[in-house]
């Protein structure tokens, strides 16, 4: 009961959301037209490297695209339903106005990552999934309804993960003077799920591959396309989604515990 | 109280006020080195197999990115703007209106002291992989001198671009309400043609000719292409100095443009 008046919250956010959307058009054009040149920038830079060569880490230039593209999925969801939340939630601790959330009737964490929609976000969505459809399309993939359904799944995950990276990092505001550039660290780590998985070796490798989940978010997905099911990987995405989405909480809710106000 | 002292009293408080976020600077420096690790792994790998790319070594290629990302901290005019913007919207500006202090160089001061910090800090992340990197890196040999000569007054006009640019976009809140996303739109024109995603020379020759008259070009590329080796020809490189000094003045003109235009629309309110 509590979960679906929680849901009938956040469906009233996107409502307002989309109607002020449409209220300040030029400037949901503008953001949307934003998102896409930093879309196409990612993609430039696969096109200039593979004009020098052929094969990064074993994965040809559409295989790689691929990778990207999902990468860019993910992300323009994080953007759509999550991003100015929390990035808003590091300026919200410093000025005080997080009081406002704690007030309101509702999980405060819930209250602070659904209160805005970004709808230039969403509209970006389907050219992200253009990218990956093209990629499939120049490798001559042909994935049956279950892959399909598997990959949305784990775009699900990675969308997840994305989100308890960005609020672990954000919640250091708790704990610093101000949040200042330390969205830069989701940025950072988000990097790494732009490269094979194979193109990483030794600490690299136990770091960024086993220890944090930034590069199997995107390649378990991009590969299913690519070589099929791999039960392992998929387990292994899942399991690393309920892990780090239970860290990123607990460190929200130490700096709540810590939280105490700001002056006016 | 003389001009040179008026503007650097701006400048020690602009110090001041930039060290209270010292640790922001410093975690912000380390998540940056992230970003080199990503570079070094994905580059690593497209040379993999092939001693050269667009005529240049890896280790020239890890240098440039490292160099650039220096230069970032040092030039980067990375809140200026939405700092101009601010002041425009919450009516700050009025203050300079009715005093002897001219905004350009009021803002362009705390430019300076604010680089400064974050140029300073971002080093000691550096300092401390530097036996990691240094093995990997490239700087070009002696007989470079006379680029690297050039290079100093690049680095100058580089961050006085850097900051006319930030300007003119915060001058635009005098126009347009929330003025955030041509500022993300010009940073994500600004990464690209800057060669801040990829060195320019690996761009088709076309692309990288018509590139070189624009000012992206001025911010970042050139003072790094300079100092590791990309530009190798004197000429090339003071003709690029020329067109620099241009873009400078020609920037400063705009600023300035926009400054009087705008207060033309402005309107304070309030007492």
């Amino acid at each position: 009961m509590d979960l679906l008046r929680h849901l009938r919250i956040w469906l009233a956010s996107i409502r307002y959301s989309l109607v002020r959307a449409m209220m300040f058009r030029g400037d949901f054009i503008m953001w949307a037209l934003v998102e896409l040149f930093w879309m196409s920038v990612n993609v430039l830079l696969v096109g200039v490297i593979y004009d020098h060569t052929d094969s990064i880490a074993g994965w040809s230039k559409y295989e790689m695209l691929l990778l990207v593209g999902t990468t860019l999925l993910v992300q323009r969801l994080l953007m759509a339903f999550f991003w100015s939340n929390l990035f808003e939630l590091g300026r919200n601790v410093r000025s005080g106005t997080f009081d406002f959330f704690l007030a309101q009737p509702g999980w405060p964490l819930f209250m602070v990552s659904t209160r805005k929609f970004d709808l230039d976000g969403l509209v970006n969505v389907p050219v992200a999934l253009a990218i990956v459809v093209y990629s499939a399309h120049q490798l001559q993939l042909d994935p049956s309804a279950a892959q399909i359904a598997v990959y949305a799944g784990l775009v699900l995950c990675g969308l997840v993960l994305h989100y308890a990276t960005l609020l672990a990092i954000i919640s250091m505001v708790f704990w610093l003077q101000s949040a200042k550039g330390i969205e830069g660290g989701y940025f950072g780590l988000t990097e790494f799920s732009r490269l094979p998985r194979e193109a990483l070796r030794g600490v690299a490798r136990v770091v960024f591959v086993y220890a944090l989940p930034v590069v199997v978010v995107s390649n378990v997905p991009a590969r299913l396309l690519i070589h099929g099911f791999e039960p392992g990987l998929i387990a292994w995405l899942a399991g690393a989604t309920l892990f780090w989405l239970a860290v990123a909480v607990a460190v929200f809710n130490a700096g709540l515990r810590r939280y105490a106000s700001a002056s006016s | 109280m003389s001009v040179v002292a008026k503007y650097r009293q701006v400048f020690l408080t602009g110090i001041q006020t930039s060290l209270v976020y010292r640790w922001n600077f410093a975690i912000r420096a380390t998540f940056s080195l992230l970003h080199l690790v990503y570079i070094f792994i994905l580059w690593g790998a497209a040379y993999a197999g092939q001693s050269e790319i667009g005529g240049f070594p890896l280790a020239a290629t890890l240098t440039y990115f490292v160099v650039l990302l220096i230069l970032q901290f040092f030039l980067s005019a990375a809140n200026d703007d939405y700092e101009i913007s601010e002041e425009i919207r919450n009516g700050l500006i009025n203050q300079f209106l009715t005093k002897p202090v001219n905004y350009f160089a009021y803002r362009l001061s705390l430019y300076f002291s604010a680089r400064l910090v974050t140029g300073v800090l971002s080093l000691v992340p550096f300092l401390c992989i530097l036996p990691f990197l240094g093995p990997k890196l490239t700087l070009p040999a002696g007989e470079h001198l006379a680029l690297y000569a050039v290079a100093a007054p690049a680095l100058l006009l580089s961050a006085f671009i850097q900051f006319t640019i930030a300007y003119c976009f915060g001058m635009l809140t005098f126009w347009f309400l929330e003025i955030q996303s041509f500022i993300i739109l010009s940073l994500a024109v600004e990464a690209v043609l800057g060669g801040q995603i990829f060195p320019l020379d690996l761009m088709p020759p076309w692309l990288y000719q018509l590139s070189s008259w624009l000012p992206y070009y001025y911010q970042m590329y050139f003072p790094t292409a300079l100092l590791t080796g990309r530009i190798t020809d004197l000429s090339v490189a003071l003709q690029g100095l020329a067109i620099q000094a241009g873009w400078a003045l020609a920037l400063f003109a705009l600023a300035r443009f926009l400054w009087t235009r705008g207060l033309r629309r402005h309107t304070a309110v309030g007492g």
